[in-house]
């Protein structure tokens, strides 16, 4: 198996020519980069993405396919639209309603920006950990179990409970399975029951990474899992990131070169006014990469 | 102990003093006497209106020529004072509305005190039986019936409002789209505006004659209808504020749950409202004191005799709620029932600043729960 | 939850059997609103809707609605109809129906089989009970459907077979007697069933589970706003309607017909807002009224205003925040929320003996200042700290003294959220009948002449307080109260108008224009200013 659809590719040689740099108005001026291709299966394949928030451009035509099981990082100056991308693979941007997203987005082939896609099933399937820390109101055992508890896999409400059919011991294990796999379980597990505002940012943001875990997607955005990390906290969820991808795939947004480097088999750049400058392999993106302004974003000189 | 604490306390006054002294050394002297004359001259003029004075004008005259004076040349200090005065007197009013309606009710009370193991319990009377009689003696003022009215004006209206205006609540912040929001809202605040007689002329001339019509009841006027027109007037206080307790909930707990895959409503049901608990409870509450206190459709809806419904849950009548009373009597009363009058006055007006304390303190706590997050 | 992994992303079966439910969803809300027309009497229940008696075809509809949706519950069962139920129907499912089918158990024992006290309790509990449990203990789509179908088939059945019928009442047996009739049970007991059939189908229609009872849930929302949308467009539509006849009664345009305002003949005579009541009259008309809610409003407005915003002022800019502060806010809250009759029984006690001992248009104004201070006092507030501190900052950072800043940076920009607080506040008291009845008061009829001139009224006098205005002490009339005072005046109201329901309408409709304009303005300022801020 070697690249995705032909389609994507003559797309590509047909808009990104070498060094265009002639005045053409619509035509965007473009690094050129190898064509990037992977023996996986594609997951997510992404066309001609164009982003707007009202006249504010934030993805411009982006173009590209992660393939299944891998680790895909993301890296970028602040405000280039990394997260922005992120949110339209679940579409978690239907809910900002300035935006205006053109384009298309598939998973597993099928078009995710088409007439009567269920939501529900989309973000069943991508998960995704928020730049910031959201966890919900509620003590850390239901933050947990939420999940699975709206989707009816696990039952514990008071009518389970009277009727005798109450999942208690799987909700049990659910919770600390999840709770162990982001590196949290031994810091809470005897304070379940606590409210889970009370823990402290690094915390919340792995008890939302657990959360994640606990519907078991096939894709997890992450958006900067490890901003508020310690680094042996940092280090736990990296290990637990390149487990996730001998069944997962996982997409991760870092501002964190070294750990770009160090966990993802690929890396996208995107630089700002939303555009992917270069998409290749990690070790290729940080050796040797094609393109000038990404060789120095990643040596520190851009901006 | 409590000399430790006798001293912190005398610490922070003579630190407010001082802080005083301080303050006023920084003045100029003129500016000080100036402020000076004027809150004398506006002390004397305010003591000059309590005691029914119509020379009060004299010192109000002179503080109003000293606040000129004081505008022109020490404008500062005076706009400091002058809104100071201002704060005060709007403590004051609300000071003075409780006096004096207690004040005015005081001998009513008097009158209907009973004795409970030999102590003699002012007002108690009027709660423990249910007659009122203002004509042939004996002379009763009981509140029973007109509290009795008030709870099913109550229970009916907020049967009405609460669901209603929690689920539209939710249909605004939650799922109508911004366009339609936009329209609806507006027309909320405006369902808000109709004056509570126009809503009593609609049901006197319309819904009365038609309730007793099809409930076959001898003469107009039922608890059941009132309520559902003061429930209906209640609603939109219900709806802004449960919209603005749905509407701060931070979207990343709302995006926080559907990136899990749950529907809307499932993020409504688990997320949203338990989140927004408080802001929605305290929008019940003050819809609760809207109707507790609504006076007009009551007034012209209710049939204005101070009775109880027999039996006591029989909605199809309705006799008088506390407001009622007060709009159906001041004209001909006076003396003790006139002080009766204010009795219900007083009755009506703790238990509405009670929900309304209550109120706040629950929102209190909720912007505390939600700021508390982040 | 291995059916959770097998459905596609796409949901594009539209299937005849989600079909059958959607038809099932639209027959409910047909049921809705045809069940509120036989309430407020737009169909009576007895006549014939092509050639059956309305009761009869309620009947049909709900039997067949009740049997659509048992379908629908027990082909999902057994699995001709793809759904994704959940385990169950839930908690709040088990008490509704739990309770509904208590009613149903004990209606039936009492009114068919004549059966009262333990007997009848006990019947009404076992039906409820079976009913909860019917509701809890199978799937979602037995559980959601058989309970509300099997209500909504009874219902129908009842109407259809004429168990029930135009002339069934129910003898309440209430020492003050009342009964329930056909005319209120059957649209009642319609309009309910729809509601129970609706949902069911609605959940039927997403397929049970958490996109069924989404379903479900937003039919009950959308059917709640619309109907408080319509309620709203209803009253104002029929007070309008009602109310036009007798506004624009007698009205002649052209030049010269008008009255004289400064000096200029307007174009358009309306008597009805510009003459008062009158022997002499053509048409009689409520301008005494009008003139005085519009000085009620200019007494109080100028009264609570400066008072609010001052304190406001004082508040947020030099106050510390803390105990005194928060004692303030509680305070201007409980103040807000304190009955307008309770206003009214303090301005009786408070503003009436001294203001020379009878009611007047002083003490109202005065009165209704107090009720709007707490409004302008909590807008103001609110506006002021919405200012931002960098504001505040930089401008004491330039060295303006403190008061300076105030008035030229903080109130300016305070200022849109006053002026709408304000606007607001006045529709609010403008419409006040309870405060002004026991400090104002006029007649039911006022003459022309007593439209007060609070301008003209002012005149010195040798006596303190030396200003003296008879106009502002005098007793006169506002919209509010006039409308109240109709109402109440019951027979022995044709002497004076010709039509007096005309001339109550038209009263009502003059006032609900006052002060939905004020509304109009209030709210068209606030996003003015909203849409000027966005773009600045
Ligand atoms: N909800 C929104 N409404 C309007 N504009 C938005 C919104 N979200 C993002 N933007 C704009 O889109 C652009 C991209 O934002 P995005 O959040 O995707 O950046 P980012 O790469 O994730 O940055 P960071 O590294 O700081 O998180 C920015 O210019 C931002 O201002
Ligand atoms: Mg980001």
């Amino acid at each position: 198996m070697s690249k995705t659809t032909s389609t994507t590719e003559t797309d590509r040689t047909d808009t990104e020519r070498v060094g265009t740099t002639t005045g053409e108005t619509d035509e965007h001026v473009r690094d050129e980069w190898r064509d990037y291709s992977f023996d996986a299966p594609t997951k997510i394949g992404v066309e001609d993405l164009d982003v707007y928030y009202g006249d504010d451009h934030a993805l411009d035509g982006v173009s590209m396919d992660i393939p299944e099981q891998s680790v895909t990082a993301l890296i970028g100056p602040s405000g280039c639209g990394k997260s922005t991308f992120l949110r339209c693979l679940n579409r978690m941007n239907d809910r900002v309603s300035s935006a205006r997203i053109d384009g298309s987005v598939t998973l597993d082939g099928q078009e995710v920006y088409q007439e009567g896609v269920n939501l529900v099933e989309l973000r069943k399937r991508v998960g995704m950990v928020f730049q910031s820390p959201n966890p919900f109101p509620k003590s850390i055992r239901e933050n947990i179990s939420y999940g699975p508890e709206k989707h009816g896999d696990i039952d514990t409400g008071l009518l389970a409970r009277v009727l005798g059919r109450s999942d208690e011991a799987a909700r049990e294990d659910l919770v600390e399975q999840c709770l162990r796999d982001a590196a949290l379980w031994d810091e809470v597990a005897d304070r379940l029951d606590d409210n889970a505002l009370g823990l402290s940012g690094g915390q919340q943001q792995r008890l939302c990474i657990a959360r994640c875990l606990s519907v078991h997607p096939e894709v997890i955005l992450m958006d900067e899992p490890a901003s508020a990390l310690d680094p042996i906290a940092t280090a736990k969820i990296e290990d637990l990131i390149a487990e996730l991808s001998q069944e997962y795939t996982v997409v991760i947004v870092t501002h964190n070169m070294q750990q770009a480097a160090r966990i993802s088999e690929q890396t996208a750049v995107f630089l700002t006014g939303g555009e992917l400058v270069e998409y290749g392999d990690t070790d290729q993106i940080f050796e040797d990469p094609e393109s000038d302004r990404v060789e120095d974003y990643i040596t520190g000189k851009f901006g | 102990m409590i000399g430790t604490q006798v001293l912190a306390a005398r610490n922070a006054v003579t630190q407010q003093v001082r802080a005083l002294s301080n303050f006023i050394e920084d003045q100029d002297p003129t500016a000080l006497a100036v402020v000076s004359v004027m809150t004398g001259a506006l002390l004397v003029a305010f003591a000059g209106f309590l005691s029914v004075s119509s020379l009060a004008i004299v010192p109000f005259s002179i503080f109003v020529v000293a606040a000129g004076y004081g505008w022109l040349n020490h404008q500062g200090l005076t706009a400091r004072m002058l809104t100071f005065a201002m704060t005060v007197g709007t403590i004051l009013i609300l000071l003075l509305i409780t006096v004096f309606i207690f004040v005015e009710s005081i001998p009513v009370f008097v009158y209907e005190s009973t004795t409970v193991f030999g102590i003699s319990v002012p007002g108690l009377r009027m709660f423990t039986q249910a007659e009122w009689d203002a004509v042939s003696p004996p002379i009763r003022y009981s509140m029973v019936p007109m509290i009795h009215g008030t709870v099913m004006v109550t229970l009916i209206a907020t049967a009405v409002a609460a669901p209603l205006g929690i689920s539209a609540a939710l249909f605004l912040s939650e799922i109508a789209p911004a366009t339609l929001r936009e329209a609806v809202k507006p027309g909320v605040e405006i369902l808000a505006g109709i004056p509570s007689i126009v809503y009593g002329f609609i049901g006197f001339t319309i819904l009365s004659p038609w309730a007793a019509d099809q409930f076959r009841t001898t003469g107009q006027g039922s608890y059941l209808f009132v309520g559902i027109v003061v429930g209906l007037m209640a609603l939109p206080t219900v709806v802004s504020v449960a919209e603005d307790a749905l509407s701060s909930v931070p979207e990343s707990m709302k995006s926080g749950s559907l990136a899990m895959g749950t529907t809307d409503w499932q993020t409504m049901a688990s997320i949203t409202i338990p989140a927004a608990f408080s802001g929605v409870s305290a929008a019940v509450l003050l819809g609760v004191g809207r109707a507790i206190g609504e006076t007009m459709a009551a007034t012209v809806m209710l049939r204005g005799v101070p009775q109880l419904t027999k039996p006591l849950y029989n909605a199809f009548y309705g006799q008088s709620t506390l407001t009622s009373l007060i709009a159906n009597n001041y004209g001909e009363a006076d003396g003790l029932q006139m002080d009766a009058l204010f009795a219900a006055g007083v009755i009506l007006f703790i238990t509405v600043l009670a929900i309304s304390v209550g109120s706040q303190y629950i929102e209190w706590r909720m912007r505390r729960k939600l700021g508390g997050e982040n | 939850m291995a059916g959770a992994a097998e459905t596609r992303l796409v949901s594009g079966d539209t299937s005849r059997s989600n079909a059958v439910a959607a038809a099932a969803v639209a027959l409910a809300a047909v049921l809705f609103v045809t069940s509120l027309a036989a309430l407020f009497e737009v169909i009576t229940i007895s006549d014939p809707f092509a050639g059956v008696p309305v009761v009869t075809v309620l009947g049909g509809t709900l039997s067949l609605l009740g049997v659509a949706v048992i379908t629908f519950g027990v082909g999902s069962y057994v699995g001709a109809v793809e759904t994704e139920p959940s385990r169950s129907a839930g908690l709040v499912a088990a008490v509704v129906f739990g309770v509904v089918w208590f009613a149903v158990g004990g209606a039936v024992t009492s009114r068919v089989l004549g059966i009262g006290g333990v007997a009848w309790a006990f019947v009404a509990l076992l039906t409820g009970a079976v009913a909860s449990a019917v509701t809890a203990v199978p799937r979602e789509d037995i559980g959601s459907t058989l309970p509300a179908g099997a209500v909504t088939l009874l219902a129908g059945m009842t109407f259809l077979t004429g168990s029930v019928g135009p002339a069934w009442v129910w003898e309440l047996e209430f020492e003050q007697q009342a009964s329930l009739t056909a005319e209120f049970a059957i649209p009642v007991v319609t309009l309910f069933c729809a509601l129970l059939a609706g949902w069911a189908a609605a959940k039927a229609y997403g397929g049970f589970g958490a996109r069924g009872r989404k379903m479900g849930a937003y039919l009950l929302i959308y059917l709640n706003a619309g109907s408080i949308v319509s309620v709203l467009f209803i009253l104002i539509a029929f007070t309008a309607f009602r109310g036009i006849p007798g506004l624009l009664n007698g009205t002649e345009f052209g030049l010269g017909t008008g009255p004289t305002v400064f000096g200029f003949a307007l174009p358009v005579s309306i008597p009805f807002v510009m003459h008062g009541v009158s022997l002499f009259n053509d048409f009689q008309g409520v301008l005494p009224a009008i003139a005085g809610t519009i000085w009620l409003v200019v007494g109080a407005v100028l009264f609570a205003v400066p008072l609010g915003v001052g304190a406001a002022i004082f508040l947020t800019e030099y106050a510390e925040r803390g105990r005194f502060t928060q004692v303030v806010e509680v305070a201007t809250n409980g103040l807000w929320s304190t009955p307008s009759i309770v206003f009214g029984l303090f301005g009786f006690a408070f503003l009436i003996p001294r203001f020379g001992g009878g009611k007047s248009l002083l003490s109202g104004m005065l009165t209704l200042g107090f009720m709007l201070l707490p409004l302008v006092l909590i807008t103001s507030r609110e506006a002021m700290l919405a200012v931002p501190d960098e504001y505040r900052d930089a401008s004491a950072a330039l060295g303006v003294s403190k008061w300076q800043t105030i008035r030229s940076v903080v109130v300016p920009a305070a200022l849109p959220g006053v002026v709408t607080g304000v606007i607001l506040g006045v529709g609010r008291i403008a419409g006040e009948t309870a405060p002004i009845l026991l400090t104002m008061t006029g007649g039911t009829f006022v003459p022309g002449e007593r439209t007060v001139d609070v301008i003209g009224g002012f005149e010195f006098v040798s006596t303190p307080p030396f200003v003296a205005n008879p106009e502002l002490l005098r007793a006169t009339t506002a919209l509010p109260f006039q409308l109240y005072a109709l109402i109440t005046a019951g027979v022995g109201l044709g002497d004076n108008v010709s039509s007096p329901t005309e001339f109550q309408w038209a009263t009502a409709l003059v006032l609900l224009l006052v002060v939905l304009s004020f509304y109009a303005i209030g709210i068209g300022a606030r996003y003015y200013f909203r849409r000027k801020l966005d773009y600045e």
